[in-house]
Parts: structure tokens; sequence; C-alpha cells
């Protein structure tokens, strides 16, 4: 007991525009939905299924792929939130829900134009606390999905390295800063005394004559 | 269905089993056991709709019968019906005389009596109480009993009203002879007799005996009713008066206590914000395994204030995703997630950075220390208004004088408040403070500074007057 296993994963979305409008539907762009091992190891070996719920529009929304790639490709003219549940081999596991807005549009020309495909994803961890025999075992189970390289489309290594960096500036910075304001207001306080003392003793004759 | 119904009608015909189902007896037809048919009309009985539960309780009780339609009161409840009086013999009255033992003329009066009763004492006579008053000799009067501003004529005249009235000191007041004697209050009476009293029970008193003295404190009387004098006497103003009084105190102790509130939540602003302090200082100096203990420590001392955010602590086992353990707990005021967001920002960090795990600790570190900043400067600028505040009344109480105690002031605080315009002015170009961006939405106090000053006043007026009053 009192072990952790961390999974990293990146999940997010591809798409890309036509170029135009689509006479029949009116879509306007192809879109691929996921989620991947951020490390190169076969999610297979512990995740039992993965569901996407699509927008209700879609025939069959409610999409289940069993095994990798875990994914679905679909098109469409809109954005929407794609809500994902991740089911675990290990029955006593619950599932983890991810959620992602599925984005199309973005402002760069390459990418308005369609010669270019806009991705967007993000990095997440999961946590298994205290994992079953079972699923621990699942879970040290290394299996690599490729012998090539296996590489993200977003640079999440530099990417933690900056946030880290920029946080720890941050900290410095709000913390000089806490104790700027402690400093005044520990003086604020101090003359708040002082004025106190001052006006009472200016005061203090009056109260004796009325008494 | 075919069998159900069968049993249904066997049981309204009241036919308990198929082997003397060919002979209906009469004992069958008044069976007294019959606890199938009752259960059918039972089931028949619903309560109806929109009647009310109690109503429906009163008609039909646990025992599940249906209510009765006549009255069944079989039972004797009232066998008596008349009360029996006036059988007893009559007990004759008779008129005849009796005398008084508390008159000491022996006068005869008549009254109605029953007869039974005749020769009986009086029943009145043992309601008729006489005070025992204190008699003294001419000696104990010189020894013990010589007042100054009492003769022993006017003595003499004080025990033989007590004696006269019964210790009834108004009475005795009333009938004070005031052409032969110095005009006495009730309370000069009292303070007479009770003396002589006391005093004589003293010197008379055998060791061991309990000793009987009645305290009369005649100081005490005559202050109190002094002052139920002056309470009765009040004009509707000034009661009118004293109520305003009494609640404007009632305010100023309210306020006294918000003050004081307001100033143990600072010291404890102050307290945390110390051992932040203390926590980078060493933080600095330390080793990596240090750091980790030291930020225990911190995190102990700081997750108690009120200041921190409470992140919750994931300990049950399970998968969770780690950016759920950088999610602001709801607990969180919106100012105070408003103001983590301008601050974040104004930093340029993301609002939900890459969740790796020194990544959620130092961001969740970070908006503590946030939220901390934001505490401070309220409190800050709360401070400060204070301190206007109690500038101007100075500058009323004392013109001229301020450069006096100019010098404890803090030196040119820098933004926050009323002074800001002068703090820029002097320091160009200087990187934009963190804690600007945060909007610190005004002193919690909706009073503006010259009402406030001018509530002070009132404060101080009402307090003189109390003062005055007591």
């Amino acid at each position: 007991q009192g072990v952790t296993i961390i999974k990293p994963i990146v999940f997010g979305n591809i798409a890309r525009y036509f170029g135009k409008k689509r006479e029949e539907d009116g879509h306007t762009h192809q879109w691929t939905i996921y989620v991947k091992p951020f490390r190169n190891e076969d999610l297979s070996v512990y995740v039992k299924k993965v569901q996407f719920k699509l927008h209700e529009s879609y025939p069959n929304f409610n999409r289940v792929v069993t095994k990798p790639p875990y994914e679905v490709t679909e098109t469409g003219w809109g954005e929407f939130e794609i809500i994902i549940k991740i089911f675990f081999n290990d029955p006593n596991e619950r599932p983890v829900t991810l959620y992602h807005l599925l984005k199309l549009f973005q402002s760069e020309a390459d990418v308005m134009l369609g010669r270019k495909s806009l991705v967007v994803e993000q990095y997440d961890e999961l946590i298994f606390q205290d994992p079953s025999a079972l699923l621990q075992q699942m879970l040290t189970t290394l299996k690599p999905i490729t012998l090539g390289a296996y590489k993200h489309e977003h640079n999440f290594e530099e990417k933690k390295e900056n946030t880290i960096a920029n946080l720890n500036t941050a900290k410095t910075k709000i913390r000089n800063e806490i104790s700027d304001l402690n400093e005044r207001l520990k003086q604020t306080r101090e003359a708040i005394g002082k004025f106190n003392e001052e006006i009472s003793k200016l005061e203090g004759p009056d109260e004796r004559i009325d008494t | 269905m075919q069998s159900s119904s069968t049993s249904d009608v066997r049981d309204i015909l009241e036919i308990d089993a198929p082997d003397n189902s060919e002979f209906i007896t009469k004992d069958a037809l008044f069976n007294n056991k019959n606890k199938k048919p009752i259960k059918k009309v039972e089931s028949t009985f619903k309560k109806p709709e929109g009647m009310h539960r109690e109503l429906w309780g009163l008609l039909w009780t646990d025992s599940r019968d249906p209510p009765p339609l006549m009255p069944t009161d079989t039972h004797q409840g009232y066998k008596q019906m008349k009360a029996k009086i006036g059988q007893s013999k009559v007990r004759p009255w008779k008129w005849m005389p009796f005398t008084n033992p508390a008159r000491k003329d022996g006068a005869v009066f008549h009254h109605w009596r029953r007869v039974a009763d005749e020769g009986v004492d009086y029943p009145f006579a043992r309601f008729n109480k006489s005070v025992d008053i204190p008699t003294f000799s001419d000696v104990e009067y010189h020894q013990h009993l010589h007042d100054e501003g009492w003769t022993r004529a006017e003595t003499d005249h004080l025990l033989e009203l007590a004696n006269r009235f019964d210790l009834r000191f108004i009475a005795m007041h009333d009938r004070w002879d005031e052409q032969q004697f110095v005009k006495r209050s009730v309370v000069d009476l009292k303070e007479r007799y009770y003396h002589i009293s006391n005093t004589l029970a003293r010197i008379r008193s055998v060791p061991g005996q309990e000793l009987k003295i009645r305290v009369y404190d005649a100081d005490h009387e005559r202050r109190r009713k002094e002052q139920l004098d002056k309470l009765f006497n009040r004009t509707p103003e000034q009661i009118e008066e004293e109520e305003y009084l009494i609640s404007e105190l009632k305010k100023i102790e309210q306020r006294k206590k918000e003050r004081e509130k307001k100033t143990q939540d600072l010291q404890k602003l102050i307290t945390a914000a110390d051992s932040n302090m203390e926590a980078r200082r060493s933080e600095r100096k330390a080793t990596k395994k240090k750091v980790q203990q030291q930020q225990k420590i911190r995190e102990a001392n700081l997750n108690p204030e009120s200041t921190s955010i409470k992140f919750p602590d994931f300990k049950q086992s399970g998968v969770s995703l780690r950016s759920q353990r950088m999610k602001l707990p709801a607990a969180v005021g919106q100012k105070k997630s408003k103001a983590i967001e301008q601050v974040l920002d104004e930093l340029g960090l993301e609002h939900n950075p890459m969740p790796t795990e020194d990544i959620v600790t130092g961001f969740n570190e970070l908006r503590q220390d946030i939220v901390l900043l934001y505490e401070l400067k309220l409190a800050l600028a709360n401070c400060e208004y204070d301190m206007q505040t109690l500038r101007h009344r100075f500058e009323t109480l004392a013109p001229g004088k301020i450069a006096d105690i100019k010098n404890l002031l803090p030196a040119a605080p820098t933004s926050v408040g009323t002074l800001g315009e002068k703090a820029v002015e002097e320091s160009p170009p200087k990187p934009k403070k963190i804690a600007e961006t945060i909007d610190v939405v005004g002193p919690t106090n909706p009073l503006s500074p010259v009402k406030k000053r001018r509530a002070a006043l009132e404060q101080g007026n009402i307090l003189k007057k109390l003062k005055a009053k007591s």
C-alpha cells in the first residue's frame, strides 16, 4: 500500500478546414478527437475502453472505442465540448472523465486556408492511488506502441520547464510584495496608534472638565 | 385469476374450507372469528382523495375498523346521571353573641354561626398578632441609647407610636407629633427604632444564643428613595434622551467589538505574512531536503489561518486526474478568485497550467500567496483610510501641529489609498506593482471620510454626556 502510479496522457483534437463549405450538409471541417499516452506506452494494457460523447446532433453521439488508437474522426461546422470517459480494465476502478472543447477555428493564416491542420491538445496525469494488485500489475507492464520515435505536436517538456521557471519568478515577486505590504501595514498600524494617543491627549482635558 | 375469484366468492359467502362447504351452518353465518370478510371491507375503505391525514386518522384508527355509522355507546359510561346532594341532615344556624379577644374593652357583638360551633373561640382571633416593642430602663437609655439628635421624650414618643400602630412606620410618621418635636422622615424613624431594638438585643443577649439583629442601612434607604424619586420625576423628554443615549451606547460598544475583531484579524494576517517571509528566507539558504520540511512547516502554519486557500487532500485510493488538484475550492469567494485571475494575468501565467506534480504544488502555493497579498492589501487600504480619518481629526483638534508627529508616519506610502498621487510623482520609473492590479473594493465601511469623522465626533459627545449622567 501507499503505492502511487502516475500515467501522463495527452488529449485534444486535430482539425482541418475543407477550404469551403460542403454543399450537402454545410460542414466545413474534418476533425479528430483523441486520447493518447504521453510516453511510448500502450494504453490498452489497462484501459478497457474510451467513450467520447459528441454533440447530440451527431448520429450515435456516444462513441465507444475499445482499442487504440483511441480517437473519433468526424466532420462538422461548429465547436462544442466533448466529454471523454476512460474506463479501466479493473472493474473496481471508476472511470475518469476529461472535458475537451473541440477547437476548429483559429486566426493563423495557414490554418484558416486549410493548408495546415490545427492541433489543440492538453497534458494531464492519471494518478492511481493504491491500485489493486491486478491493476498495479497492468500498470507496470509496459508495452511500447511504436518502435520508432514517439513525438507529440507540442513540446510538453519545454512547456513544463518554462512554467516552473515562471512560477518561481512569480512566487518571488509575490512574496516580496507581501513583505512590503506587511511592513507598510505595520507602520500604518503604529501611526494609527500614535494618532489615537495624541488625540486622546488633546481630548483628555475637555473630558475632565465635563465630569 | 380463476382461483382467486373463486376464493373471493368463498370469502364473501364466508365458506372457510371446501370440506364443510356442503352445509352452510348457523355457525358459519354468524361466525365471530370471521376475519377474512373484514379484511375485504377494509381494502375497499381507502382514504378519499383530498382528505387530510389527521382527519382520516380520527375516523379510522390503527384497529383498522371502519368508522361507526351510529353512536355505539353501549357501555355504562355515565351510570349516575345526577349528583346526589342534600342527602345529609340540615345543620342549623343561630344568631349568637361573641367577643373579640383583640379588643380590650370586651365589647359584645352578634353574628350567625352554626349551632355546633357555639361556645368555640372567635375564629379570626388567631390573626390578632401584636408586635413586641422593646422597653428600656433609664440606666439602659443613658448608657447605650443616648443620641445627640434625639431627646428622651422624642424616643418615648416613637416607641409609643410603634406600640400603637404595630410598627406601621407610614402610619407612625403620619401621627408624629410635629408640634412638640422636630419633623422626621420615615427613614429617620426607622433608623432610630432599629438602632434601639438592635442595641437592646445586643446588651441583653445571652452568650451562646443566636443574636437577632435587623440590619437597617438608613443611608442606603435614603439614596434609594432619592433615586426612585428622580426616576419618577423624569420628564418625557428626559426619558427619551435616556433611551437614545442607551441605544447609542450599545452602538458604540458594538463598534468597539467590531474594531477589536478587526485588529485581531489584522494581527493574524501579519503573523501569516511574517511566517511567509521566514519561509522564504530559509528556503533560500536551505538544501532541497530542508525546503520540503520547511514547506511542510509553513503549510502547517498557514493552513489554519483564514487567509490561505485550503486545497483538498487526495488521500483516498482510486484514479484521479492531476488537474483536479489545482481546482480552486468553492469556499474561495468570487472576489478572491477574481483577484487571483487578475494577478495571474498580470504575471503572464496561465489560469490552468500544465498539470505536473511540481507545477500543481507550485501553482497552489502561488495562489495561496496571492490570496495573502490580496488580504494584506485590503487590510492596508482599510488601515490607511482609518489613519486619514484620524489625521483629519487631529488636524481639527490641533491645527498646524501635524508636523510634530509627521515623522512618525510611514514614509510616503507608495500606492494604495488616497496618498497615491504623491507617491507616483516621487518615484517615476518603477516596475508596476503586482498588488496594484488587485481591485480592492473600497474600505468596507460605506461612510465617507467626512461622515465618518462626524460620526466619531458625535460618538465623543455621547460618551461625555453619558459620563456626565452617571
